[in-house]
């Protein structure tokens, strides 16, 4: 049983899972680093994974759809950005809006546009990237076979998230943007009496996570799954928040704690064949990725403390 | 021609008119004082130049031309720079990236840090401010720390640097090399306003004195034409009694006894270590000392709100070490909190929600989980009225009243308690002067009636005038105890700073040499 | 020149005033303006829709019946998020904990056979709570001793409890038959609807008393309601409640132990959530199956915002949320309009009680004009 959990498509699994979750993470990253909760992250996936089908359902182009999902990310962020910056609202309340704006918006549009509620027609999804063949038997094909199953057969947007990861970690500790970032979520006064904008800052910042979020929809149905189905973040959103609180706040953590999740998730899946031998109905797998989340949070060593502003409206003077 | 003038400044908020028709001229080198009591409207109007505020009439001219002042940004470009009373760092933050952050160096958006560190040195060295600019700025101790915001004004260009109140965290020899700091900068072609409420600075730096009061110019003079009691009289319109006279302590029964007390802070360091000390019934013992010094955490392990890695603390016999803080209310501690707004009050509360706090389990206020309002209403309309609070009613939430007030109410509630024991901390901080003799008042009472009070408090003029007995507190440890008649603010100063041998040998065996803290 | 700035403090303080009612009222306004907005863009007629929407909730006996019967479980649910909210807790996880009030519920209430409805449904009704804060406890705990945002927390054991309800009903607990579904409630475990409690000739007479499918739960809910505020009001409970919501320094200062006090707070919100569930099943469903809860946790969370959180202003927020869900059958049935538009109208209402920047500035541009006026 053993080898057949432990496979090359394990790993490729959790790095596939992981993908959404490290986006929208990341998103969440960007935007707290400038003070701003965001919990709308799960409602933003969902826009972006709507709008991203819808368009490819439309056009039959995958990458227009991902291009649309990005940008009705921004669209539905800058609801949260209005909120939260300019009408000094309570932030995790106005995330709860959007979310719930989200789930009612698109249910609607989906039985206004295509006639009835729950699933899409399924749509053309973004092919993996490389395909190479196997190497023959032997011990170097076997390496190939775990090198190319694992790091090699995956879809666009999961290497774009590692890259992404890598850049924004970069620019976080060596651009004026990043520096500006760091300071607005500790000390936005300081950074405003430094001729700064503090307002411009947390837009921007607010916009990337929802830029972010529109992606992490978009590999959800335009990589994945391949249709659009009604509440189908199932919680994603608030997982992203979780990892990156576990990754600390910074992108390169928030990549790899998704991929903890991601590998739970992976795992979950590939034990549900043996379900006799483990003698556990299917809902208990399905639960992994939630209690894991709730274990995560009650474990992370020393209390995680996020940038010390974050949360709270910045009023001038 | 004046480098910075205004003319008419007016600002008015909700109730109160902050600034009224101001108008003030600085002239190149020269150091203006900008004097008044806490309320007066000084700081107000500092942040309207600065950008941080809008007036609402008047207008503003740099070096003779009618400028709007909209940002800080705007403030930066043309010459003004500012150092806020609370300190504008980030604290996770290097020392260069703090004076950096707005104007850093580079192309295409990549911070070139190798340049930015030059020019921090070479400024630095320029004015004399030595720092090390890989110093996270949250490690840095607290005269530091205002090094770096002044090296940030220099490092955007000031011409005219505006100081708020920046004496208010320093001990006396660091005021000092403040005042040489500040006239190089003059020599170097700065003008400086210096906002303060304290008089003996004023008249140590400034060139010449413009006193605010209630929101309005009343009076601008030179140093050699008053002296501390003509601008005391100016400053708060009568008369004001500089040190308080008092009867000779009468000590009863000791009632604090504290023994080789440690305490670590949030970070796991040991803040206080090895405290002892007593106060005996009708004692004021003050503990001073520059803030950071373990002040904070000793107050907190004495309410309750910190346990103690060791030793032991007792009130009349009783061990309360391991006490919480109710435990500790119910045993007979009063507490009046260094931050009113944070720990004194719920700001969102009325006045009587807000007096019944810490007693609210207690009869005659409530009964086994039932609260009684009509035993707390008329509580709370006695001590309004005992304690002169000025407010329509109990029913008033706590935000709506003036800071004084606000302290009041915190005041009326700790001593209506009738504490065995009170630990006042920082009780003056940001009062106008008519608030402060009030709570210097109430604690001359409860001293009077035999009480033991703690006061804590980084106003040396405050600890000189109330205290019996004043210990210095110096990275965590007392250093050294005076009687009120041998302390005055040198000494005093001297020992906060670690003077007199007060160093600890370290692990090699090498004793620091005696007195180093005594460089200034 | 002094006078008008007297005019302008004493303007300011009256329009403070005035917000601290209006809000709510012209944030539910706001919502169904958008609402009406989005209806119109979808090409529907927006009049019509919310015709339609009111018909089925007031048009008759049974329409009011069916929005009492709606805004049951929202009062409950809105009560125990706004109780949240008051201790500076936020009860996402509500929907969860209704489930597992719910089951337990459905559970216990097959068992209780030959005994008085009088003693049943009360001790269901305590037995429903305490599942509930037993769902909201491991947060609680999690939140009071290393800080876990509750928001996360709760969110994860409602997609648990989800799971939880879907396995139950489809195995263990599942009765006989196709449907997964539980086995219907003895009828000692029913709460009775208005139909059955008076006699023939009252309901002949006076019809609106009927009330379709409405039962009595409402006034459990009621009081409960009644109760809360008392306890908010009167109570060292609900006091240290507030002053750990307002000011947690200032409360712990004051001796108040912040942490027992969240703990507190999440469990009776946890509670309050269990009792919805079990007024839900005890007097609408009989049973559970998979999704029964229906998202009442989550409109709970519009319901207390609406309400700013004030047990006694839960109640008309209950029943306009209620009156919502009860008219939208009639509303798409009618005027074509999805269902949807409802949850659309929810998020509105909690965006624009969240954002009372924008009412606010509503009410300053007045301010602006009345005293440019008075110069």
């Amino acid at each position: 049983m053993l080898s057949d959990v432990i496979t090359p498509d394990l790993f490729a699994a959790a790095l596939r899972i992981a993908t959404p979750l490290a986006l929208a993470a990341i998103g969440g990253t960007i935007c707290e680093r400038s003070g701003i909760v965001n919990i709308a992250l799960e409602g933003i996936m969902l826009v972006g994974a709507f709008f991203g089908t819808a368009t490819v359902l439309a056009t039959g182009s995958p990458w227009l759809g991902v291009l649309v999902a990005l940008v009705a990310g921004v669209a539905i962020s800058a609801v949260h950005a209005v909120a939260s910056v300019n009408l000094r609202a309570d932030q995790v309340v106005s995330g709860t809006a959007i979310n719930l704006l989200a789930l009612g918006l698109t249910g609607f549009l989906m039985e206004l546009w295509y006639g009835h509620p729950g699933t899409t027609q399924p749509i053309e999804t973004l092919p993996p990237v490389f395909s190479f063949g196997a190497m023959g038997e032997g011990f170097i094909g076997e390496v190939w076979r775990w090198v190319n199953g694992v790091f090699l057969s995956h879809t666009p947007l999961v290497y774009l998230a590692i890259a992404i990861a890598l850049v924004a970690q970069w620019a976080m500790y060596h651009t004026r943007w990043g520096l500006r970032l760091r300071g607005l979520g500790e000390h936005p006064r300081a950074v405003d009496t430094a001729g700064v904008s503090v307002a411009r800052g947390r837009w921007v910042a607010v916009l990337m996570s929802g830029a972010l979020g529109g992606l992490a929809g978009a590999n959800l149905s335009i990589e994945q799954v391949g249709v659009f189905q009604e509440g189908f973040t199932n919680g994603r959103g608030y997982i992203a928040l979780a990892a990156n609180i576990f990754g600390r706040w910074t992108p390169v953590g928030s990549y790899l704690a998704s991929l903890l999740f991601g590998f739970a998730d992976a795992l979950q899946i590939k034990l549900q064949p043996f379900r006799d031998v483990i003698d556990l109905p299917p809902e208990f797998f399905l639960m992994v990725p939630y209690v894991v989340t709730v274990v995560v949070l009650a474990g992370v060593i020393g209390r995680a403390v996020g940038p010390a502003a974050v949360g709270v409206p910045y009023k001038k003077g | 021609m004046p480098v910075l003038e205004l003319r008419d400044v007016t600002k008015v908020f909700p109730g109160v008119v902050a600034n009224d028709s101001v108008s003030l001229a600085l002239e190149e080198r020269e150091i203006v004082a900008l004097l008044g009591e806490n309320g007066a409207g000084k700081s107000t109007l500092m942040n309207i130049v600065y950008g941080l505020l809008s007036a609402d009439e008047g207008e503003i001219l740099v070096d003779g031309e009618p400028v709007r002042i909209r940002s800080s940004r705007q403030a930066i470009d043309l010459g003004i720079g500012m150092v806020h009373q609370h300190f504008m760092l980030v604290e996770p933050l290097t020392v260069t990236e703090n004076i950096v952050l707005g104007r850093e160096p580079g192309r295409f958006g990549v911070i070139d840090m190798k340049t930015a560190r030059a020019r921090v040195a070479e400024i630095s060295k320029r004015y004399g401010l030595h720092i090390d600019p890989d110093a996270r700025v949250m490690d840095l101790e607290v005269g530091l720390q205002q090094r770096v915001e002044i090296l940030k004004a220099l490092y955007q260009g000031a011409r005219v640097l505006i100081l708020d109140e920046p004496t208010a965290v320093l001990t006396p020899q660091e005021v000092r090399e403040l005042f040489a700091v500040v006239r190089s900068l003059v020599d170097e072609g700065l003008s400086v306003v210096f906002i303060t409420h304290k008089l003996e600075e004023v008249m140590a730096v400034a060139d010449r004195i413009v006193v605010m009061r209630r929101g309005a110019v009343v009076g601008e003079v030179r140093p050699s034409e008053t002296d501390e009691v003509g601008l005391a009289r100016m400053m708060v319109g009568r008369d004001v009694v500089l040190r308080i006279d008092k009867e000779p302590v009468s000590c009863g029964d000791t009632v604090l006894d504290v023994r080789d007390l440690t305490v670590k802070d949030d970070r796991g360091l040991e803040a206080v270590s090895d405290v002892s000390f007593n106060v005996c019934g009708g004692e004021i013992v003050a503990v001073a000392g520059v803030s950071g010094n373990g002040q904070t955490e000793l107050v907190e392990a004495l309410v309750g709100l910190r346990d103690a890695e060791s030793g032991s603390i007792a009130l009349k016999g009783t061990d309360l070490t391991k006490s919480d803080a109710r435990s500790t209310i119910e045993a007979g501690v009063s507490h009046i909190p260094e931050d009113r707004h944070r720990r004194g009050l719920v700001l969102p509360f009325n006045l009587a929600e807000n007096m019944v706090l810490g007693d609210h389990r207690v009869e005659p206020y409530a009964t086994r989980g039932i609260m009684h309002p009509r035993e707390i209403t008329a509580m709370a309309k006695k001590r309004i009225a005992d304690y002169d609070i000025r407010t329509p009613s109990e029913k008033v939430i706590a935000s709506s009243l003036s800071g004084g007030n606000q302290q009041k109410v915190v005041v009326a509630r700790e001593i209506g308690r009738d504490p065995e024991f009170l630990v006042a901390a920082q009780p003056t901080r940001g009062l106008d002067v008519g608030a402060i003799e009030f709570v210097h008042r109430q604690i001359l009472a409860e001293r009077q009636a035999g009480k033991g009070i703690l006061l804590v408090s980084l106003e040396l003029e405050e600890v000189l005038s109330l205290a019996d007995r004043v210990l210095v507190m110096y990275e965590g440890r007392i250093v050294k105890e005076f009687n009120a008649d041998e302390a005055n603010a040198e000494t005093l100063g001297y020992y906060m700073t670690g003077g007199g041998g007060a160093k600890l040998v370290d692990d090699a065996g090498d004793a620091q040499a005696a007195g180093s803290g005594a460089d200034a | 020149m002094n006078g008008s700035r007297d005019a302008v403090t004493a303007q300011r303080a009256w329009m403070a005033a005035l917000q601290k009612i209006g809000t709510p009222i012209v944030s539910a306004i706001l919502a169904i303006a958008v609402g009406s907005l989005i209806i119109w863009i979808s090409g529907y007629d927006p009049v019509a829709a919310f015709a339609a929407l009111f018909k089925g909730a007031f048009g008759g006996p049974k329409q009011v019946g069916e929005t009492v019967l709606r805004a049951t479980p929202l009062i409950l649910a809105g009560l125990a998020v706004g109780y949240g909210f008051r201790a500076g807790l936020f009860n996402i996880g509500a929907e969860g904990q209704l489930m597992m009030g719910g089951l337990l519920t459905a559970w216990l209430g097959v068992q209780m056979v030959g005994v008085s409805p009088l003693i049943t449904v009360p001790v269901l009704l305590v037995f429903a709570s305490f599942a509930g804060a037993a769902w909201a406890f491991v947060p609680a705990i999690l939140k009071a001793r290393v800080g876990a945002h509750e928001v996360i927390t709760t969110m994860m054991l409602s997609h648990v409890a989800r799971y939880v309800v879907s396995w139950l009903t489809a195995g263990p607990l599942k009765a006989p038959g196709q449907i997964p579904q539980t086995e219907t409630l003895t009828t000692s475990a029913q709460i009775p609807r208005f139909q059955s409690i008076f006699p023939e000739g009252v309901l002949e007479a006076l019809p609106f008393l009927g009330m379709g499918r409405a039962h009595i739960g409402i006034l459990i809910a009621i009081v409960v309601a009644v109760g809360v505020w008392l306890v908010l009001r009167y109570t060292t409970l609900g006091y240290e409640n507030r002053a750990v919501g307002l000011s947690p320094w200032a409360a712990e200062t004051a001796g108040v132990s912040v942490q027992w006090t969240t703990v507190k707070a999440l469990c009776i919100s946890g509670g309050l959530a269990g009792l919805a569930g079990a007024v839900e099943v005890m007097g609408l469903h009989h049973r559970i199956f998979d999704q029964f809860s229906a998202g009442v946790g989550f409109t709970g969370i519009a319901v207390a915002l609406l309400a700013k959180n004030h047990p006694l202003g839960i109640i008309p927020a209950a029943l306009l949320f209620g009156a919502l869900s009860a008219g939208s059958g009639t509303m798409q049935l009618e005027a074509g309009v999805s269902q949807k538009i409802i949850l659309i109208i929810q998020a509105l209402v909690i965006f624009f009680v969240a954002a009372e920047g924008l009412v606010n500035w509503f009410i300053r541009k007045r301010q602006k004009e009345a005293t440019s006026g008075a110069e």
